[in-house]
């Protein structure tokens, strides 16, 4: 049986350019994952329910008398003009949450089958990016774990992949998990990656996350093989993140036995979560990316926590 | 092998075939290499223990191909061949192997120089001496030697162009068998009767008993004889020796440079039997030097001509004056009868005031002149000088010749005749002597039926008996002749009508003037002969001709052997040892001598009831399968890499269907390599679609009259064209017994014009003049017999002495590249303005303009009184100003669809008047010119 598995090349994934094209290949392959975030996000927006979007951030809140020692810049004029005194123009004061998205880039994120829609790491960057769009448009700031300062523009999508663009072009080795720095209070973090991981290292870093009282949502991406197994005869397992191999003279008698291990990694995972007061998604890449996105989105809006498959 | 024709050459390599199962086992435990994926989460198998499991076994799909593979490889490293040469038997005994190489076996020259070769080996691989014997070598005495050096001998030969001559082999190979008893014969044979097949068998079956091989080919060769030049065509025999041959074929004639003349199919109906038909004009009929069949590789499918072939243009003169109507009468019906199937006869026309001339500057061979004195000093000079320059000429006596004083006769003739069997003489009627050995006649039986019963007599004088032909039976010269310069003078005693002896009726008066005609063409050459011919004391010299150019047994023609000899004078029979067929003599009087005799036939041997081995020398062809079994196995590894490939999963990279393309270019490549063996390109190039091929339209446009229009890309014009010529022709239809059809609109560039009889063309000045090509076609279109009416339509705009209209300047620019006869406003008495109406002249949109036409000739006083005048043929050209089409037009009520000028129903019906009488003019020409239609034509005008 052969499943059409394979490695994107390292070049083929959005962020991950490697020579001198980076530039190129960005151009190439990020304007698609951006506008799919964008229509994404934009049909979350308009099919779950309307939400109030007037004056987050830009509304007038009242004018004030100017105090000398002020800076000139700030006084209405408009106002000012009509009778003898200055005032400034004050706005209210908008305080947004922040949340930190952090993509899985590494390699083991490049594996698309044939019976997935398009590689983990595509699907990933496309949620990321689309949630970070969903967020900002909903009064959120929202920042690359690690990478960058929370922003809350309205371009939030192509800024973002600038900086993922960036980023790819100088890291070679992507780490499988996100980075080790304590998240501050009260902000949320979205991880999407496979944690294809050691569960106590996962537990270790998701602790370092939330040592400050953050919380969040961890967004698991499958591949339909690596759930379903549909391997038999004689196959040769190739590791992607390291040398190993494994050859397999009967791959059909191991089905049983990953799909075990699987089930008890997964449930380890997200039992670390839980602990963490994280959320635990399993997406697989053979469903539509919206399903996954709308499945954050409520848990984000209800910071409950509990594990779903979505 | 058991049951199949396969031996192998090597075969203990097929012990190789019982490692077969031992690969099946090897296969089996080893499968193929396994499917590498990438797979993610592969840390969570990686801690599993190793179960100790056997890998999946190779599918059993690809150990059938493996095993195949090692299969094939096994056979073809045992070198199998099919059909394998006959091991022979006879162990180590010697063999002779006797080969007929007469032109019979060129066809398949190299079957039968393979299938000797295989037998060759075969006694080889038995050690067995052979001695080689061709058959036109009979002489020889075929001596032993091994395989390799009689193998060299083999190849070495080469087929003659002749039969050969087997029985002059017989004392060798008697000899041979003598003196190795018990020794093994194979004679691979033509399969002809030509050269006592049957009786060569038969001494051979007795002298080798029952070690004796017979091979043969089933498909008998075919051969050409005999050709006949003959009125309707040159007929070529085509022969063949039994129904199994070919049944239809081609044959091609070629002139003396191998240029192809013609080509004409034959096909056999019943009997071996065929003629093809080369139709070809006389002159060039008479370049035709060589047929032969196309496909036929051998001298006996090649016919070579020389001048004796050639069609001689004979003229007829007689002295009687015409009389058509009693046939029967006149000498010139015996003599055209008699020359008509082997010589183009040609009569002077009733009216030529000098016929002899005429007949001369046409260049006839031969000049009969059947009773008819010679008075007129320039007619004698002209037949003097014909004679000097080679021709050669005939004269019949009769009451005017025996009573002029005429001395261009080859002898002194006594001026009165002599009447035997009348009522005023004692004597019988004459029959006809013998012929003389050194007649031309000679060879030809004088039938005794003929008589003479009356003829002019010839002076006795010395030399008289040289000259004499022919001859009654009491010595009396019948017909003389005599050497003049290079030509010859031959003269009838008689009449060449029925009125002084039977001689013309019967059949040896066709056969005697064949002979004289003959002679016409070697007169040049073969002057000596007939100078030794008129002279009884001259020294008997032998004339020779040198062989020139020889065919070999291919049908090719080289340089002569130097065993051809040179051919005496009147050779007449087939090729042989010493008269290879071929031409002889010097270049400008070549003798063709060919392989066949032109009354042969072709018969196939009968060697039934004859003991011995038979054996097809078509089977006989051995097959190395070797090649295409490497082939096989290269194509079935190539698949095998591809299943491996797929296996593990590496095709991964290909698209679909980029493989599967690959797949298709590897089978393609395959496959080439596997008919690259024995590929024999015999693909005929499918008939192409020929350039010049009639389209659709031209077809349409042959099998209706119909009236044209040249479309000038003017939109108003072009549509009052089509509907005035719509109109017409339903008024012709309506009126006239012509039914026109649709009428079309042309483009003088593009579309052929000769389907019809009129077009019309509407001037428009505005519009680009045609390509030069196109004037060409139209002007070729107007001396083919077309007419064209061109239509300036600037009546209303034209003054009288002013300058051209743009029209009219459009129109000279047009014409300027077209031959133009004198052009003259239309008369009253022209025969256009008669041909169906009687009209003054050709109205249309308006009435005033002129209409030009081809000048009639001036009047004579024979014709000046008649109400119509014609020339020779219909105008090529009709220029008219009126816009006739316009006027024409019509709708579907007969209503006009233009105003007129100056207007009225009856200057509609005048115009399509005027229109119906063009057309009738253009299909009738000067018919109404005709003196018949006078009375009627001025009955009418009276009116």
């Amino acid at each position: 049986m052969t499943t059409g598995a394979r490695l994107i090349d390292p070049n083929e994934s959005a962020a991950a350019p490697q020579s001198r094209q980076i530039a190129l290949d960005l151009a190439r392959r990020l304007p698609a994952v951006v506008v799919a975030a964008k229509e994404i996000a934009a049909s979350i927006l308009h099919g779950v329910h309307g939400r109030r979007r007037a004056g987050s951030g830009e509304t007038f809140w009242q004018f004030r008398p100017f105090t000398s020692g002020e800076a000139a810049a700030r006084i209405d004029w408009r106002r000012s003009a009509r009778d003898d005194r200055l005032y400034v123009r004050e706005r209210e004061w908008e305080a947004a949450h922040t949340l930190w998205l952090w993509m899985d880039l590494s390699p083991s994120m490049g594996f698309v089958s044939d019976l997935a829609l398009q590689p983990k790491v595509d699907r990933a960057l496309t949620l990321g990016l689309a949630a970070a769009d969903l967020l900002v448009r909903g009064g959120e700031r929202v920042g690359l774990l690690g990478l960058s300062r929370a922003l809350a523009t309205r371009d939030i999508v192509d800024r973002l992949a600038e900086i993922l663009a960036v980023e790819a072009g100088l890291t070679r080795e992507h780490d499988d998990l996100p980075p080790a720095q304590a998240l501050a209070p009260r902000t949320r973090a979205i991880l999407i990656g496979d944690f294809l991981v050691a569960p106590d290292t996962f537990a270790d870093r998701l602790r370092t996350l939330s040592s400050r009282g953050a919380s969040g949502q961890i967004l698991m991406i499958a591949d339909p093989v690596e759930e379903t197994f549909p391997f038999a005869g004689h196959v040769e397992f190739l590791d992607v993140d390291s040398n190993a191999t494994l050859r397999v003279g009967r791959a059909e008698s191991w089905r049983a036995e990953y799909e075990r291990r699987l089930a008890a990694h997964r449930a380890r995972i997200a039992d670390i979560a839980r602990a963490h007061d994280f959320t635990f998604v399993v997406h697989r890449t053979d469903r539509p990316a919206s399903e996954a996105l709308l499945a954050l989105r409520a848990r984000l809006e209800a910071g409950s926590v509990y594990g779903a498959i979505a | 092998m058991i049951g199949l024709p396969v031996a192998f050459v090597a075969p203990l390599a097929l012990i190789g075939l019982l490692a077969l199962p031992v690969i099946w086992l090897l296969l089996r435990v080893t499968p193929p290499r396994p499917e590498r994926t990438p797979f993610p989460p592969l840390r969570l198998l990686l801690d599993i223990e190793r179960r100790d499991e056997t890998p999946a076994r190779t599918p059993w799909w690809l150990l059938l191909l493996r095993l195949a593979v090692a299969g094939l490889a096994c056979l073809a490293f045992a070198g199998p061949i099919w059909n394998p040469a006959p091991a022979g038997e006879g162990g180590k005994a010697p063999m002779l192997v006797m080969l007929d190489d007469g032109w019979a076996a060129a066809p398949d020259w190299d079957k039968r120089i393979a299938f000797a070769a295989s037998a060759i080996e075969a006694a080889g691989r038995r050690g067995a001496p052979v001695a080689l014997m061709v058959l036109s070598e009979g002489a020889r005495e075929p001596t032993l030697a091994d395989s390799a050096h009689t193998l060299d001998a083999l190849r070495a030969k080469k087929p003659q162009p002749y039969a050969p001559a087997r029985l002059a082999a017989l004392p060798a190979i008697e000899s041979f068998a003598q003196a190795h008893k018990g020794a093994g014969a194979l004679w691979i044979a033509d399969g002809l009767e030509a050269g006592d097949a049957r009786a060569f068998a038969e001494k051979l079956a007795h002298l080798f008993g029952a070690s004796l091989d017979f091979a043969s080919e089933d498909r008998l060769p075919l051969a050409l004889a005999g050709a006949r030049n003959e009125a309707q065509g040159l007929i070529a025999r085509v022969l063949r020796a039994s129904p199994a041959s070919a049944a239809a074929g081609r044959v091609r004639a070629s002139d003396m440079k191998g240029q192809t003349l013609a080509e004409a199919p034959f096909v056999f109906q019943k009997g071996n039997e065929a003629e093809a038909k080369i139709d070809l004009p006389v002159e060039l009929r008479n370049d035709v030097a060589r047929l032969d069949i196309i496909g036929e590789k051998s001298a006996g499918a090649v016919s070579l001509l020389d001048d004796r072939w050639k069609r001689r243009r004979v003229g007829l003169v007689s002295g009687a004056s015409a009389d058509v109507a009693q046939p029967l009468l006149a000498p010139n019906y015996y003599l055209s009868k008699a020359l008509g199937p082997y010589a183009d006869v040609r009569e002077a026309r009733a009216d030529a005031t000098d016929p002899i001339g005429a007949l001369i500057d046409d260049g006839v061979d031969v000049l009969v002149l059947s009773d008819m004195a010679i008075g007129a000093p320039d007619v004698r000079e002209k037949l003097d000088k014909f004679l000097a320059e080679g021709g050669v000429l005939v004269r019949f006596a009769g009451t005017r010749l025996a009573g002029s004083q005429d001395d261009l006769t080859p002898v002194q003739l006594r001026r009165s005749g002599r009447v035997l069997g009348g009522a005023l003489s004692w004597e019988t009627p004459k029959k006809l002597g013998p012929f003389d050995e050194k007649s031309p006649f000679a060879g030809l039986a004088a039938p005794d039926d003929v008589t003479v019963l009356r003829q002019v007599l010839a002076e006795p004088e010395p030399g008289l008996p040289a000259r004499t032909w022919a001859q009654l039976a009491d010595h009396t010269p019948l017909v003389t002749a005599e050497r003049r310069g290079k030509g010859l003078l031959v003269l009838f005693h008689i009449t060449a009508d029925t009125t002084w002896s039977n001689l013309p009726i019967s059949g040896l008066f066709p056969e005697m003037l064949r002979r004289i005609v003959a002679l016409s063409g070697a007169a040049a050459h073969t002057a000596p002969a007939e100078e030794e011919l008129s002279s009884t004391d001259a020294p008997q010299k032998a004339e020779t001709f040198a062989p020139n150019r020889t065919l070999d047994g291919f049908g090719a023609f080289g340089a002569p052997p130097g065993n051809a000899r040179a051919l005496a004078a009147g050779f007449r029979g087939a090729g042989s040892a010493d008269h290879p067929p071929g031409f002889y003599g010097p270049s400008d009087a070549l003798v063709a001598v060919n392989a066949l005799e032109p009354d042969a036939n072709l018969a196939a041997a009968d060697l039934s009831g004859i003991s011995a081995r038979r054996a097809t020398i078509e089977q006989a062809q051995p097959i190395d399968l070797r090649a295409p079994l490497i082939a096989c196995v290269f194509m079935l590894l190539l698949a095998d890499a591809l299943a491996s490939l797929w296996l593990g999963g590496g095709l991964r990279g290909f698209r679909a269907r980029r493989a599967s393309a690959a797949v298709a270019v590897l089978a393609t490549l395959g496959a080439l390599a596997f008919h690259a063996g024995d590929a024999r390109a015999q693909n005929a190039p499918p008939p192409a679609q020929q350039p010049g091929a009639p389209t659709q339209r031209d077809i349409d446009a042959a099998l209706v009259t119909r009236l044209a229009y040249v479309v000038t890309g003017d939109p108003r014009a072009d549509e009052a064209s089509k509907a005035g010529l719509q109109s017409l022709s339903r008024t012709l239809a309506e009126r006239t017994s012509l039914t026109p059809g649709d009428p079309v609109g042309v483009d003088p560039a593009r579309d052929e014009l000769v389907f019809y009889p009129m077009l019309y063309w509407p001037i428009s000045a505005t519009r680009p003049q045609p390509t030069a090509a196109a004037v060409q076609k139209i002007a070729a279109y107007m001396k083919q017999g077309g007419m064209i009416v061109f239509d300036t339509r600037d009546a209303l705009t034209q003054r009288p002495g002013g300058p051209p209209t743009p029209e009219q300047s459009w129109l000279r620019k047009l014409l300027e590249g077209v031959d133009v006869p004198e052009l003259e406003p239309v008369p009253r008495d022209h025969v256009v303005t008669k041909t169906f109406y009687l009209i003054d002249g050709f109205i249309g949109r308006t009435a005033n303009g002129q209409t030009w036409i081809e000048a009639l000739p001036p009047e004579t006083p024979d014709t000046a009184n008649r109400p119509a005048r014609a020339g020779d043929s219909v105008s090529p050209i009709v220029i008219a100003s009126n816009d006739l089409a316009a006027a024409w037009a019509g709708d579907r009520y007969g209503e006009g669809r233009y105003p007129l000028v100056p207007g009225g129903a009856r200057q509609r019906e005048l115009a399509l008047r005027g229109g119906v009488n063009l057309v009738m003019y253009t299909l009738t020409g000067n018919y109404k010119a005709d003196q018949v239609h006078v009375r009627d034509l001025l009955n009418r005008l009276g009116h």
